[in-house]
């Protein structure tokens, strides 16, 4: 797998009469984890929306693609009606395949989504309501998805939310397999110390970029004392690349 | 076209004559409204499930009423009054066109949209209700409101088959598409999607069926197939597969029952509304399966 390498230049974003972004430019190295960390409503999702294509921003966010263009997407939660009828199974379906769900699944695509749910730790869950899950359940459900078909780039929209620890050491893992294979992933990620033990690079975004680099380099900075100032990292464990 | 109708409603008609089936078959119109019933229950009930999971049941409603201002505009056109098809198509898709042009361009609640464009169609179809009074008799309106199998003929027949045709060959495919770009739009459009233009293939969809349908079922009444039997089905299911199976069956049993009953026993009721109060009949039992069997237990708030 070759995962694609990003380029952010002059990316500013305006909502009604807000400026969401302005003038963020930074650089995804390609088969990298790189996290993007910021304060709540500092334009973290507005960055991933419109590095996906969803946000009328300025700028240019240049993907280079090695392989084929395939995105995994976490969003941040699945809102949605909970009363509706609607299986574990039938959601995995419903996003990888063109059959109508009601008529049933193909067998090599079951086998394909028992695969992911399995080791998603949640192939018990395969034909529980959507809406019964709980919310870390929903959200392994959500990561599941994305790894069908197999994706370049990663993004990741803080899919660690409501995890257990169980849950939070098995996508860390998928994460950190998916990089190593080639694979790119973004990652909007609050946990600083994850960010410092699984991250190659991180861009600390507040509007435009306060902090971008690795973090070894970046969370030693005077800078990210001030942003992070009860930061007590332990030491790495995952060397970065 | 009518040849083609022919041979099932010979068939259906020697069977009556033969006493196989109640002698009420012996009429054409009864043999007329059990074909169309064929063919509105599927379609109805499988849509329905589209609408009540994106949450469409106001708009199918305001469509219905929209249907009825289409037929006084059609009547003040000169179209025919009892089938004023071009009147009610154009007349509904504009509605429905525009209303979601504006809701994606404001980005306002779907209700309060749905409220205003409902009070403005309502208000037109009531000023041109008023000039078309001095034109017809009005009483011939409440075939378009409340439906009248009697006077179902062949081109409402083929205008029904060739919307479901149509219908069905559009929303199968789009059915998964359809349903992540109502469960989450960005996820949906990671995958390929495109969300808006889903919205208005849909929104067309549920237009062109409810103007489809209002002949045996009514204007008023339409939405109701649309909304009840997949409300009765999500009572009692948890996957999508038994939500979509269940509500077309429980669409199809209402129509054979709304058609057939009055004519068996001679009731003096509409069709429209015996479908859609045996549609409510069967909601009714799965609302108390639903609240009283173990397996269905929620939490309480």
């Amino acid at each position: 797998m070759r995962g694609p390498s990003i380029e952010f230049t002059n990316v500013s974003l305006d909502l009604g009469n807000t400026r969401i972004l302005d003038d963020v430019s930074f650089r995804i190295r390609a088969g990298t984890i790189h996290c993007i960390v910021g304060a709540n409503g500092g334009g973290k999702t507005s960055l991933i929306r419109s590095l996906l294509g969803q946000m009328p921003h300025s700028g240019s966010i240049r993907i280079e693609w090695r392989q084929e263009r395939v995105i995994g997407y976490v969003p941040q939660a699945l809102e949605f009606d909970r009363s509706l009828p609607i299986t574990v199974l039938d959601f995995m379906a419903m996003t990888t395949q063109r059959r109508p769900v009601f008529l049933g699944v193909s067998r090599a695509r079951l086998r394909m989504i028992e695969a992911v749910l399995e080791r998603m730790g949640i192939n018990g869950k395969f034909n529980a309501k959507l809406g019964s899950l709980s919310g870390g359940e929903c959200q392994r459900v959500l990561f599941a998805q994305a790894l069908i078909p197999e994706p370049a780039l990663l993004v990741l929209d803080e899919p660690m939310t409501g995890l257990d620890l169980t849950g939070r050491k098995i996508l860390e893992e998928e994460i950190v397999a998916f990089a190593g294979a080639g694979g790119t992933v973004v990652w909007v990620n609050h946990d600083i110390v994850q960010v410092n033990e699984f991250a190659d690079a991180m861009t600390y975004v507040n509007r435009t970029v306060l902090l971008d680099g690795a973090p070894d380099d970046v969370l030693t900075s005077g800078m990210a004392t001030h942003l992070f100032p009860t930061l007590a990292l332990p030491a790495r464990a995952v060397s970065g690349a | 076209m009518s040849s083609l109708y022919d041979i099932p409603r010979q068939y259906i008609i020697e069977l009556a004559n033969d006493g196989v089936i109640h002698y009420t078959f012996t009429y054409a119109f009864v043999v007329n409204g059990l074909l169309c019933a064929l063919v509105v229950g599927p379609l109805l009930g499988g849509i329905g499930t589209m609408v009540v999971a994106k949450r469409m049941a106001f708009f199918s409603q305001a469509v219905g009423n929209a249907a009825l201002t289409g037929v006084a505009i059609g009547v003040i056109l000169g179209e025919s009054y009892t089938a004023p098809y071009v009147s009610m198509f154009s007349f509904c898709v504009l509605f429905g066109l525009f209303l979601n042009f504006t809701r994606n361009r404001t980005k306002m609640s779907s209700d309060t949209l749905i409220g205003v464009f409902l009070s403005i169609s309502l208000a037109i179809g009531a000023t041109a209700l008023l000039w078309v009074s001095a034109k017809v008799n009005t009483h011939i309106l409440d075939t378009v409101m409340f439906g009248s199998i009697l006077t179902v003929n062949d081109t409402d027949i083929t205008v029904l088959l060739v919307t479901a045709l149509l219908t069905g060959a559009t929303a199968l495919p789009l059915f998964n598409h359809m349903l992540l770009a109502s469960l989450n739009p960005s996820l949906a459009h990671v995958r390929g999607i495109k969300v808006h233009w889903l919205e208005y293939v849909f929104v067309l969809l549920v237009t062109i069926l409810t103007v489809a349908c209002v002949k045996i079922i009514g204007a008023v009444l339409v939405e109701a197939l649309l909304l009840i039997p997949a409300a009765a089905a999500r009572n009692l299911t948890r996957s999508l597969r038994g939500f979509v199976l269940l509500s077309i069956a429980f669409s199809t049993v209402s129509c054979l029952v709304g058609i057939y009953a009055p004519m068996r026993y001679d009731l003096p009721v509409p069709s429209g509304g015996a479908i859609i109060l045996t549609g409510a009949a069967i909601f009714l039992v799965t609302m108390i399966i639903r609240m009283t069997v173990p397996r269905y237990r929620e939490a309480a708030i």
